[in-house]
């Protein structure tokens, strides 16, 4: 089944809106990482939103007390809707699901709910903040705000996560009850993340990021989020949708990776956009776009705007669709052609997807 | 020429698993539903001192962990993963040759109780060891569905989805409207959660959880306990399933999901929420009201879900049997709606409305025909299943005896 992308909404480090983001990496630009201190002393490099990305958040009462990553998801999601065109109302909403892409979700909001518990016992515990720690907490906002009374689904995994709610989003747009599927992925950054990625040996201590460099050093997380609002209708397809496989062993990614590509480069891409980081994922991408579409252009763009894991596949997708659409690529400044595009995901932990995009 | 939509299939169950306070297993669950066995205890993983609510109802590791825990890998796996490899075993001594093509499995908190010990671990100022890389490989939702096939050489992809408490109900029925689109011939479903402290303490903050007995639809219920467990059910091509004699639990016939937007925590006190994904799931199954033999309630015990949910099936039902088995074996949250689609499935088989316990007096808001305190023979050919969540989520499936 073929679906095509009415609309997309973009926040990343380097700001939101599709069309500026994309310019600014077209132009080269790349985000500003910032130093955020443990408690414990240890000091890690983030990609951030900046305040203003977020300035024409709503005034909802659903996000007075809600996380980061709820404000970075309604922002995306709103913007999806609008550069579709669509005003939302008590008809459309109806006849559209919402599908969320998460990792590791409201993480602030659960690190001090339960940092209350561990300091001072279980009388401190916020009931205020204990709902917020609920993986779908976002979607429940994002959902209050455009009047979505239907299907909403959160799906919880790795950097894959936000292809395989693509995959979901396919599946669940076979049922003529639904005109529309958004798809959002959200993330926020939290010194937590990166002392866990650091002990797993996966965190690099300062930027650049440096995909598919030898010996990969290490990646640094990023927030925010990505939107696809997706309809039957669209010049833009999404051609096809790999929901890939499970690896066991770091070095077992490889062949996974390989998997995907085997089903979604054929005919060979133009393009493909990778999750390359500068960590194991790199080296299984490498192998798989040279045995399987060597000639393709390649673009990884988490040099720019950092791993943002929940939200990281939507992203990968928003860039493969400015690409086709705008005939142009960060990197390249004169890439022939592009009329098909793959996205390829491989997530730390286990995940690896992919889906093709056709203009 | 216009095409036709592709004509809906047929989805059959045809394997199951289950390990839950109740039981390991179908035959032991059976027998506790049948014997009312409440299997609330005092909590002792933590320290529950200062909590209001002590009491959940916990799976014994000493009968869980030397069933799965093998080797030196699979130690260091979470108790989380050990319930779904019980399940998946179980099910698949069914359904030895059951190759499914994607996983469809529901969660609220994954491996919580690693990430518990990890913070902990930081916030003591431990020096960081290999362990702690362990912790988090191992903490994430989709890592006990990997680890389960792994143990029995399944590499389907997993979407694992995190409704809060719909979850387990909404996977199945996500799983069976992808059999029944004709997309997918076999998806592997269910759900599953682990007791941790801080979802223990998250509900005791919200004074949801009680400090006395959970009765759910009684009126003067007090809240829920937690609880555990997982469930895993196979579904396929009822056609497909027959054709290669595979041996038919039962059928899925419909699905309804819908999202309240009433508040993150608290469901619309009209019940419109409940009802809608109940309604929902009758025209799926294209059966009427009056059609329902018994209904499985989400009946969490909390004040604001048993009103809520009670006033949706009153209005849509006259004298349906009702329960809800969170009275013996505790809110399993992302696990409930499998398990209980499992208690539905037993329901079927055995004529068998299992009982909803501690039950004292009705609530004289709610008309409902409680099977109270103990199990009761029936006819039962089909059988609703609820579970509603925060954030509004509420699901509700439809499953049926396979009639050929």
């Amino acid at each position: 089944m073929s679906l095509g992308i009415a609309g997309m909404g973009w926040v990343t480090p380097l700001g939101s809106g599709v069309t500026s983001v994309w310019n600014r990496l077209l132009e080269g630009d790349k985000a500003t990482a910032e130093t955020i201190s443990s408690p414990l002393g240890q000091d890690y490099p983030v990609f951030r939103v900046p305040a203003d990305a977020l300035s024409h958040a709503p005034a909802h009462p659903r996000l007075r007390r809600s996380s980061a990553i709820s404000r970075f998801a309604v922002v995306a999601g709103l913007e999806a809707l609008e550069n579709a065109g669509i005003k939302i109302g008590p008809e459309t909403a109806a006849r559209m699901a919402l599908i969320f892409a998460v990792s590791n979700g409201g993480v602030i909001y659960t690190k001090r709910f339960y940092h209350d518990i561990v300091e001072s016992g279980a009388q401190a515990a916020s009931p205020l903040l204990f709902p917020e720690t609920v993986f779908n907490a976002p979607a429940s906002h994002l959902a209050a705000i455009l009047g979505i009374t239907g299907a909403s689904y959160t799906l919880v995994g790795d950097g894959a996560v936000g292809i395989l709610a693509m995959k979901m989003a396919e599946d669940l747009m076979t049922s003529d009850a639904l005109d529309y599927c958004l798809v959002v992925g959200a993330e926020e950054a939290d010194w937590l993340l990166c002392d866990a990625y650091r002990k797993w040996r996966l965190l690099r201590s300062a930027p650049p990021i440096e995909p598919f460099q030898r010996p990969p050093k290490g990646m640094i997380p990023s927030e925010g989020a990505g939107a696809i609002l997706l309809a039957r209708d669209g010049t833009l397809r999404v051609e096809q949708i790999a929901s890939g496989t499970n690896f066991r062993k770091q070095r077992e990614a490889g062949e996974g990776v390989q998997k995907v590509f085997a089903e979604l480069c054929r005919p060979q891409p133009d393009l493909v956009v990778a999750s390359a980081n500068g960590t194991f994922i790199d080296a299984a991408e490498r192998a798989a776009i040279s045995r399987i579409c060597p000639n393709a252009e390649v673009y990884a763009m988490k040099g720019a705007i950092g791993e943002s894991v929940g939200a990281s596949s939507l992203w990968q997708i928003i860039c493969a669709a400015q690409a086709l659409i705008t005939q142009k690529l960060p990197e390249l400044p004169e890439p022939t052609s592009l009329k098909s595009a793959v996205v390829s995901t491989c997530g730390l932990n286990q995940q690896v997807a992919g889906l093709r995009l056709t203009l | 020429m216009n095409e036709s939509p592709p004509q809906p299939k047929r989805v059959a169950i045809v394997g199951a698993g289950v390990v839950s306070p109740l039981g390991f297993g179908l035959t032991e669950t059976l027998h506790s539903l049948r014997s009312a066995r409440d299997c609330v205890t005092p909590v002792n993983a933590f320290d529950v001192s200062k909590t209001r609510c002590k009491t959940a109802a916990q799976i014994d590791d000493v009968r869980l962990l030397p069933r799965t825990a093998k080797s030196r890998r699979d130690r260091r796996l979470h108790r989380a993963s050990h319930m779904v490899i019980t399940a998946l075993d179980e099910l698949l001594q069914q359904a030895h040759d059951f190759t499914p093509e994607i996983a469809i499995v529901g969660t609220t908190s994954g491996g919580m109780t690693f990430g518990e010990e990890y913070y902990r671990g930081l916030n003591s100022g431990e020096r960081p060891s290999q362990h702690a890389a362990s912790l988090i490989a191992n903490y994430t939702p989709q890592k006990p569905v990997m680890d389960a096939q792994e143990a029995f050489g399944i590499t389907a992809p997993c979407q694992v989805i995190a409704n809060a408490c719909a979850s387990g109900t909404n996977a199945i029925g996500h799983a069976f409207n992808c059999v029944r689109s004709g997309r997918y011939q076999r998806v592997l479903t269910g759900g599953y959660d682990a007791i941790s402290e801080l979802v223990f303490v998250g509900f005791d903050s919200l004074q949801a959880s009680t400090p006395e007995r959970c009765r759910p639809f009684d009126r003067e219920r007090s809240g829920m306990v937690l609880g555990e467990g997982a469930a895993i059910l196979a579904l396929e091509n009822l056609e497909a399933a027959q054709a290669r004699g595979a041996n038919i639990l039962a059928e899925v016939i419909g699905y309804g999901i819908s999202t309240d937007n009433h508040h993150l925590t608290q469901p619309n006190p009209s019940g419109r929420g409940a009802r809608q994904a109940m309604e929902a799931a009758l025209e799926r199954a294209d059966i009427s009201a009056d059609e329902i033999d018994y209904i499985n309630a989400h009946g969490t015990a909390t004040l604001f879900n048993d009103a809520a949910e009670g006033k949706a099936i009153s209005e849509l039902f006259d004298g349906v049997p009702v329960s809800s088995t969170k009275g013996m074996m505790g809110h399993s949250l992302g696990a409930a709606g499998a398990i209980e689609a499992v208690f539905s499935i037993l329901a079927l088989q055995n004529q068998l409305l299992p009982p909803n316990i501690n039950f004292r007096h009705g609530d004289d808001g709610l008309d409902l025909n409680i099977v109270a305190n103990s199990a009761r023979s029936a006819p039962v050919r089909t059988v609703l299943s609820n579970s509603f969540g925060f954030g509004g989520t509420n699901a509700s499936v439809i499953l049926r005896s396979i009639n050929l």
